[in-house]
């Protein structure tokens, strides 16, 4: 089954690290995709909510507005799109990503059909 | 360049739908997915089971902390998401609004970094 794991965790945190400590960062990310290959088919580094916009329709006009569609403390920063057997099999892959540490990871198993 | 689109939408919006309209909008769906695909802008896309079946994980002092539900409650929640390659962030933004969800939901369109979490597989 496929699982999409959400990274959420403190932007500000992130932003004040040092960049050696940034870089300490995604070497554990890198050792992690290492450690779980096989059972991730994507993922990447989401930027910032301050990159973030939102779009809707109403009565067939689009409405773009900056900023993410949900205020959080913790927004999303990230995720990996698992192939996993099981949603446990997903908590326990999902527990070794670096970002579980710091903030959390929620984990979302995808509809068996195709697409939204 | 990638983006994820992000579904955020009422369940009940879905629970207040007739079979009729909800088989509606799948069709939407699935069109848009299409148009998506032959426009080779696809990367990924699914749609999400619903939040009963969250589960968030955490990891604190070397300890496995995993509880039901989803990392916040909030009044739109995600339902689904497509990760597109585009050629700006506008055209990010039309393909949003193209989303059927878009019209009764809110669709949120975040820049992706590739590098350096791009994935090993």
């Amino acid at each position: 089954m496929k699982v999409l794991a959400l990274i959420y965790g403190d932007e500000s945190a992130w932003e004040s690290l040092s960049d050696e400590d940034r870089q300490g960062v995604y070497a554990r990310y890198r050792a992690f995709g290492e450690q779980a290959d096989g059972k991730v088919a994507n993922g990447a580094e989401i930027a910032p909510t301050s990159a973030a916009t939102t779009v809707r329709v109403r009565d067939g006009e689009t409405q773009v507005t900056d900023g993410p569609a949900v205020e959080l403390d913790e927004p999303l920063g990230g995720f990996y799109l698992l192939e996993v057997g099981s949603l446990d099999e997903a908590a326990e892959v999902a527990a070794h990503i670096p970002g579980a540490a710091s903030g959390a990871v929620e984990l979302r198993a995808a509809s068996e059909e195709e697409a939204p | 360049m990638q983006y994820m689109l992000l579904i955020y939408d009422e369940e009940a919006t879905w629970g207040g739908m007739s079979e009729d309209e909800r088989n509606g909008v799948m069709r939407e769906y699935f069109q848009f997915t299409e148009e998506l695909r032959s426009a080779g802008k696809f990367v990924a896309g699914d749609a999400l089971q619903p939040l009963s079946t969250a589960k968030s994980v955490r990891l604190r002092d070397g300890e496995i902390a995993t509880t039901d539900g989803p990392f916040a409650e909030t009044k739109e929640a995600l339902g689904g998401y497509y990760l597109v390659d585009v050629d700006s962030e506008a055209e990010a933004l039309e393909w949003a609004a193209k989303i059927p969800s878009a019209r009764f939901g809110t669709i949120e369109v975040r820049p992706v970094v590739v590098y350096p979490v791009e994935a090993s597989a």
